[in-house]
């Protein structure tokens, strides 16, 4: 598993990914982790597959019993199928996902983690002194779906939202926009439904100030390539498929 | 899953589906004793020494029945104990991967809790399907020896039906259906028993 250190601050964010012992057939996906000093948080976490190097890789970072917070953005298995294990490995651990999966995620077994439920609306993860913001975007692509803004570290975790199909040894940053559009075109226009909610969205995430935009898949946007980002996701029709 | 799982697995599923079908004959016993009462009604004199059989068996396939339903009961426990125990088993080998995968990670000594709390559980789950399994053969035990002395009263019918002039053919074949349940019941139970005998407490 890739580590790559995105702030480094009063806090820090690590990302995971490219799992070079990861199998074939399941999709690569990034996870991130906020480290304060005493306490862990796992932004879409993963799946069951990626339990163990994602555990392993952690432990870099952080000792078990300080891996206090889990996130899921929504309720798909490559971002929290790995749920029953977490709660077996975990003993005080909160998982903040949102309310309208909670009867479904459950199925995942959840119970010494506490599930705190996120309100249609949004709310925050507080970390110590650390304060993240849970931003809704319902529908993008999940009918519960939240992303989370740090305004300290400027990153906005974006869940699917600027995901790419990408090669195992791909950089973790975006490089060329231009030749990245390729790589993101089909899976924005066939997985997000909406393009009224893709226009709220991006109405609200124009607001903040963003310097990485992290995806739960591919590469991650810095500096200008988020605002590039913006303007051609509100440039492309969604929901293809029908 | 393991082949020590699929089987643990198999041989739990097989108790429920044997056990149905000695649902079905014990009722089909105890229809047969209703038949038998009927027709010992009709023979009077003739059949009086068939009369208390009839209860007998009648008795004898409603506590099969009972026994049969509890039974099915601690089926579904041991069902669930199953998935537990395969759960907290992927659980623990998944912990023990972490912590080889982590071995250079600073805090890799942080995992070796998860992992022996995860062995426990996951040990406390066999244990506690063993000792269910103990239970459930006692039970399957009873059955049998149900089973058993039913044969023994079929065998005692024929000889009362020899005496019942012409209602000796349809007493023997109450005696003969009787019969043939309990062989039935008799080798379900003997499965189930085989099934579960290597997961016994020894
Ligand atoms: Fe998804
Ligand atoms: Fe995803």
């Amino acid at each position: 598993m890739k580590m790559t250190k995105i702030y480094e601050g009063s806090h820090q964010w690590i990302m995971f990914g490219r799992d070079e012992g990861k199998p074939n057939n399941i999709i690569d996906t990034n996870q991130y982790v906020v480290r304060t000093p005493n306490r862990c948080l796992l932004l879409d976490p993963g799946g069951a597959e990626l339990f163990a190097p994602m555990m392993a890789a952690v432990l870099h970072h952080a000792p078990v019993d300080q891996i206090t917070d889990l996130f899921a953005s929504h309720q798909d298995p490559d971002v929290i199928s790995s749920l029953g294990l977490w709660d077996q490995a975990l003993t005080n651990a909160k998982l903040h996902a949102p309310a309208v999966w909670e009867g479904f995620l459950r199925h995942y077994s959840c119970e010494s983690i506490e599930y705190i439920p996120i309100p249609d609306n949004g709310g925050t993860i507080k970390l110590e002194s650390v304060e993240l913001q849970l931003i809704p975007a319902h529908y993008l692509h999940s009918s519960g779906n939240f992303h989370v803004y740090d305004p300290q570290a400027k990153i906005l975790m974006s869940g699917d939202v600027g995901a790419a199909i990408e090669g195992p040894d791909s950089p973790v940053f975006v490089d060329n926009f231009a030749a990245h559009v390729e790589k993101m075109r089909y899976w924005h226009q066939r997985w997000m439904p909406s393009n009224q909610a893709k226009r709220v969205w991006i109405e609200r995430v124009r607001n903040l100030d963003i310097d990485i935009l992290a995806p739960q898949h591919g590469r991650m946007f810095k500096g200008d390539d988020v605002k590039r980002f913006l303007d051609w996701f509100d440039a492309l029709q969604v929901g293809i498929a029908v | 899953m393991t082949n020590q799982t699929k089987s643990q697995f198999i041989a739990v599923a097989s108790i429920t589906s044997e056990l149905s079908a000695v649902m079905v004959v014990a009722k089909e016993i105890s229809l047969a004793a209703a038949n038998a009462k009927a027709i010992a009604f009709r023979a009077g004199d003739k059949a009086k020494g068939f009369q208390p059989i009839t209860d007998f068996i009648n008795e004898l396939a409603k506590e099969t029945i009972e026994l049969v339903t509890n039974i099915n009961i601690y089926a579904l426990v041991l069902y669930r104990l199953t998935v537990d125990e395969f759960q907290k088993t992927i659980a623990y080998n998944k912990f023990e991967l972490a912590a080889k995968m982590a071995e250079d990670a600073v805090f890799a000594k942080t995992m070796q809790g998860p992992v022996d709390h995860a062995k426990l559980s996951m040990q406390d789950c066999q244990r506690q399907f063993k000792r269910d399994v103990s239970q459930l053969l006692g039970q399957l035990e009873a059955v049998m020896h149900h089973a058993r002395a039913a044969r023994v009263i079929a065998a005692n019918s024929r000889i009362e039906a020899s005496q019942a002039g012409e209602y000796l053919q349809s007493l023997q074949a109450v005696a003969e259906s009787v019969d043939k349940a309990a062989h039935t019941i008799h080798d379900n139970v003997q499965r189930c028993r085989i099934a579960l005998s290597i997961y016994r407490n020894s």
